[in-house]
C-alpha cells in the first residue's frame, strides 16, 4: 500500500490535499484494521446479495450462476404483476399488518404507564421480568404453548366450556386467524414493547411532576398532561419503525400458527417468497424479483414514515 | 433515609388509594395471563396422557411422572438439536461480539476518513436487503449450504446492535482512550483492556440479543441445512410442535397424536426444555438490558 510505504519525515513534509488525506488515513491505520472484520461480514452477507438482487432481471440459469445468467429487463416483473397470488399475498400482507398495528400499537404504551404509576418497587421488577419474558421465546416455542392453549380441546375452551359458553374454534377456523394473531401477538410483545416507553417515562424531568404536585395536579392529571405528552417523540419513532415492516412483519408468527385449515388467509409475502421459492417452484428470477418488490415498497414506507415524523415536529429515525 | 428524602420522590408520597388498589389487581390478572400458560405447559409435560384427556386444564400434575421427559430423550431427536444448537452458540456467539464490538468501537472514536460512508453502509443493511434468494446464492457459492456455518455467519452480525454497542461506546469519557494512547497502546489493546472491561452492561445486552437470536434461530437453517441430524433445536421443536399439529382443530387428535408419535405430554416437554435455557439466563441479563437500550434505541 502506498501510504504505507511513506516514512514518517516524508509524510511530514507533504503539504498537498492529497497529501495530508494519506497522513489523516496513515494516522488511524489501527482504525481501519478494527473495521475490517465487520466490514468483510458486511460485504459477503450483506452486498453481496444484494448485487444477487440483479436476478430479478436475468434469466436465472443454475450453470451459469448469478453473474453469467443472461439479462431480460423487466420480464420477470412481467410475470409477477400478472400472478394473481402475489397480488393477493400484497394485499393480504398490508391489510393483516395494518390492523394488526393499529390494534396492538397502544398496549405497550399503556402496560408503560400502568407500571409506572405501580408505587412498589420490587413488584414493579417482578412484573416487568413477568411481562418481558415471553418476547425472547421463538415463534415456535410460543406457537406450541398457543395450541396448546387455543386448541380445540385446550385450555381455553375448556374452562369456555366448564363455564356453559360456546367454544371457539381459534386455530382452525379462516375467521378467527386475524383476532387469533392480534392476541398471541399482544400476550408475546406488549412487555417488551413497554420498556422503550418506560425508558422514555424514566427519562423525565421529576422537577415537572413535583410543580404539579405543588399545583395539585391529580396524578390522572400528571399522566395526561405531563407522561403522555413527554413520551410521544418515542411513541412516534416507534410507529415509525412498526410502518417500515408493515412488509415483512410477522412472518415468524404466521407461518408457525398457520395450518391446513387457514392456509389460505395466511399467505402473506413472506410465506409466499417461502414458498414459491423453496416449495412450489424454483424460478429463482421471479422469486429474487418478488423479494425486490418487497424490500424496496418497505424502504419506501420507512422512509415516507420518517419524513412525516419529521413534519410533524418529531426527532424521526435518521437525523 | 430521612423523612425528607422520602417525601421527594413521587412514588412514596402519600396513602394507597383506590387507584393503587385497582392497578394492582389490573396487573395481578395480566400477569396471570401470561403465568397460566407456562404452568399448564409444565403440568401436562409431567402428567400421564390419561390426566390430559380428563382434564386439559390442569395447572399442577395430579400424578407427576417424566415419562413424557423419559420418551423424548428416548427418540434422540430434541438432544441432537440441543447439541447443534450448543455449537452454533458457542462459535457464534464469540464471533458475533468480536464483529460487532471490533466495528461499534471503530465507529464510536475519533473522526477518520470514510467514517461516515461506513456507517452509512451499516445503516442501508437495516433499510434494504437482498433477500433470502440471493443470500441462499451466495452461501452456496461459497460452499456454506449444508454446513453449520451458513447458519452461525450469518447470525453474527446485526446492525441494530452494533448501532447500540456504538452508542453506548460513545458515552465514554475520551480521557481514557486518550491517556491510554499516550502511554503507547494501540487502538486493539484499548479496546480490549479498557473499552470492554467498562462496556459490561451493554455487552450483556448484547450477548442476550445475539445469544437469544441464535437460540431461537430456524429460518436460515430450514433454508440452508437440508440434512436432520443437523438441525438446530428450535427445528426439531417445530417439527414435533407445528408440523404434527396440522389438525388441531379436528376432533380426531387422536389420531394424529398416534401418526405423528408424539403425545401432548411430549410436545410439551419440548416446548419445556426449550425454554429453560432462556428462563435461566433472562432474569440475570434483564436487569442490564433495560439500560443498555435505554442508552442506545431511542437515540439512534
Amino acid at each position: 500500500m502506498k501510504p504505507a510505504a511513506l516514512g514518517p519525515d516524508k509524510k511530514l513534509r507533504e503539504r498537498s490535499g492529497s497529501g495530508s488525506w494519506y497522513k489523516e488515513i496513515w494516522k488511524h491505520r489501527m482504525t481501519y484494521t478494527l473495521l475490517i472484520p465487520g466490514l468483510i461480514w458486511l460485504i459477503l452477507f450483506a452486498y453481496l446479495p444484494m448485487g444477487g438482487l440483479s436476478l430479478a432481471f436475468k434469466h436465472y440459469k443454475a450453470n451459469e450462476g448469478i453473474w453469467g445468467s443472461p439479462w431480460v429487463g423487466f420480464e420477470n416483473f412481467k410475470y409477477v404483476f400478472r400472478d394473481p397470488t402475489f397480488m393477493q399475498a400484497v394485499w393480504r400482507t398490508l391489510y393483516i399488518n395494518i390492523i394488526k398495528l393499529v390494534i396492538t400499537f397502544p398496549f405497550p404504551i399503556l402496560l408503560a404507564l400502568l407500571l409506572n404509576e405501580l408505587r412498589m418497587r420490587k413488584m414493579k421488577k417482578l412484573y416487568q421480568t413477568v411481562f418481558t419474558f415471553p418476547q425472547f421465546l421463538s415463534w415456535i416455542i410460543v406457537s406450541g404453548i398457543v395450541i396448546n392453549v387455543l386448541s380445540y380441546d385446550g385450555l381455553l375452551n375448556s374452562a369456555l366450556a366448564m363455564l356453559g359458553l360456546p367454544t371457539i374454534n381459534f386455530l382452525g377456523s379462516e375467521k378467527m386467524f386475524l383476532p387469533m394473531l392480534i392476541i398471541t401477538d399482544i400476550w408475546k410483545s406488549t412487555g417488551w414493547g413497554a420498556i422503550i416507553f418506560l425508558a422514555a417515562i424514566s427519562g423525565i424531568d421529576q422537577d415537572q411532576y413535583e410543580s404539579a404536585q405543588i399545583d395539585g395536579a391529580s396524578r390522572m392529571q400528571q399522566i395526561f398532561k405531563i407522561t403522555l405528552p413527554n413520551i410521544i417523540p418515542t411513541v412516534t419513532v416507534m410507529f415509525i419503525l412498526n410502518v417500515g415492516g408493515l412488509m415483512s412483519a410477522g412472518f415468524d408468527q404466521i407461518f408457525n400458527l398457520a395450518n391446513a385449515a387457514t392456509q389460505n388467509v395466511s399467505q402473506v409475502l413472506d410465506v409466499y417468497i417461502y414458498r414459491i421459492t423453496f416449495q412450489s417452484s424454483t424460478d429463482f428470477s421471479f422469486s429474487t424479483a418478488v423479494s425486490l418488490f418487497r424490500s424496496l415498497v418497505n424502504m419506501i414506507l420507512l422512509l415516507a414514515a420518517d419524513r412525516v415524523a419529521k413534519m410533524m415536529g418529531g426527532d424521526g429515525l435518521f437525523r | 433515609m430521612s423523612v425528607k428524602a422520602v417525601k421527594q420522590h413521587k412514588y412514596r408520597v402519600g396513602k394507597m388509594t383506590f387507584l393503587d388498589y385497582f392497578l394492582m389487581a389490573v396487573l395481578a390478572v395480566l400477569a396471570l395471563m401470561i403465568i397460566i400458560p407456562f404452568l399448564n405447559v409444565i403440568a401436562i409435560s409431567l402428567s400421564p396422557q390419561k390426566d390430559y384427556a380428563d382434564n386439559p386444564m390442569m395447572l399442577f400434575p395430579r400424578h407427576p411422572t417424566l415419562d413424557a421427559y423419559k420418551a423424548l430423550l428416548n427418540d434422540g431427536r430434541i438432544v441432537t438439536g440441543f447439541l447443534n444448537t450448543l455449537k452454533i452458540l458457542v462459535v457464534g456467539l464469540p464471533l458475533s461480539l468480536f464483529l460487532t464490538s471490533t466495528m461499534a468501537y471503530a465507529l464510536s472514536r475519533n473522526k477518520f476518513p470514510g467514517k461516515k460512508g461506513i456507517f452509512f453502509l451499516v445503516l442501508f443493511t437495516m433499510i434494504f436487503n437482498g433477500g433470502i434468494v440471493p443470500l441462499y446464492l451466495v452461501m452456496k457459492s461459497l460452499h456454506l449450504t449444508g454446513s453449520l456455518w451458513s447458519v452461525i455467519l450469518v447470525g453474527s452480525f446485526s446492525a441494530f446492535n452494533m448501532i447500540l454497542m456504538m452508542n453506548y461506546f460513545q458515552g465514554l469519557p475520551e480521557s481514557l482512550m486518550e491517556s491510554a494512547r499516550l502511554d503507547g497502546a494501540g487502538e486493539w489493546k484499548i479496546l480490549f483492556s479498557i473499552v470492554l472491561p467498562l462496556a459490561a452492561p451493554i455487552m450483556a445486552t448484547i450477548t442476550l440479543f445475539y445469544g437469544v437470536g441464535f437460540w431461537n434461530g430456524w429460518y436460515d437453517a430450514m433454508i440452508f441445512l437440508r440434512k436432520a441430524d443437523m438441525l438446530p433445536l428450535q427445528n426439531v421443536l417445530r417439527t414435533i410442535i407445528v408440523e404434527s399439529s396440522t389438525n388441531v382443530s379436528n376432533a380426531s387428535s387422536v389420531d394424529a397424536l398416534n401418526k405423528s408419535g408424539f403425545s401432548t405430554g411430549m410436545k410439551m416437554a419440548s416446548v419445556f426444555v426449550s425454554m429453560v435455557p432462556i428462563m435461566c439466563f433472562f432474569p440475570m441479563l434483564q436487569k442490564h438490558f433495560a439500560k443498555g437500550v435505554l442508552t442506545g434505541a431511542i437515540k439512534t
